[in-house]
């Protein structure tokens, strides 16, 4: 199978986001209890975005080293706004989710137990559920193509 | 509206053309190589601008690169 550079590109980030993403998910799942978003949870976020930048760095520096880096073309471009525009589409159903959500507490706090901490790990959720949304877009035209 | 299909002869005419590489080709034309697969396997259609350009690598003329095949409005059938 023929994979291009840009291909390769968006499988290393949509691994590394699902990785790093995926584990700090899986600790707040843990938390849940808690009601405010901080100490030791802001460490964790900002340790699983330090990882990401490194990890994303050491792998882009390895693809260069390995394979030809290819400068953006049109089909590449319009590739990465149909993704976007999906990732999107994502992005504001999910701030919709949790704007509702936010409203239902405060019209029903017995009723609904939303903590801050919920709250934010939800708004974060949504973003990389939108990203992940692109990576996988992107990775769907370049294989059957834009007809 | 029911949608049409853009062909194209350029893999005929790379051929034709000294039997120049999808390589060489993409650099003339300022694309990537995996944008001209996927141009001569009819899953990208090139913008108006690059498929002017191919037709001036070839030097031939647009229509003889690329081709518009209508579909039939009724049936939907590509004409």
């Amino acid at each position: 199978m023929d994979v291009s550079y840009q291909e390769k590109s968006i499988l290393g980030s949509l691994l590394a986001v699902a990785a790093v993403y995926g584990y700090y998910f899986v600790s707040v799942l843990r938390d849940l209890g808690r009601y405010e978003f901080v100490g030791g949870v802001v460490g964790r976020l900002v340790v699983a975005v330090i990882a990401i930048v490194v990890i994303e760095i050491v792998y882009h520096i390895v693809l260069a080293l390995e394979s030809k880096p290819e400068p953006k073309d049109e089909r590449d471009i319009l590739i990465e706004c149909k993704a976007y525009r999906n990732a999107y589409f994502l992005l504001a159903s999910g701030a919709f989710l949790v704007i509702a959500w936010v409203i239902m507490r405060d019209a029903a706090p017995a009723r609904i137990a939303v903590t801050n901490f919920i709250t934010v790990n939800l708004v974060l959720f949504f973003m990389v559920v939108a990203d992940v949304m692109k990576f996988l877009t992107q990775l769907f035209y370049y294989r059957r193509g834009l007809r | 509206m029911t949608k049409g299909r853009i062909r194209n002869n350029v893999r005929k005419l790379r051929f034709l053309g000294s039997e120049m590489t999808q390589q060489e080709l993409a650099e003339k034309i300022g694309v990537t190589r995996q944008t001209v697969i996927a141009i001569e396997q009819d899953k990208y259609s090139p913008s108006l601008e690059v498929a002017f350009r191919i037709a001036r690598v070839f030097g031939v003329p647009l229509e003889e690169a690329f081709q518009y095949e209508a579909a039939d409005a009724e049936s939907g059938q590509v004409a």
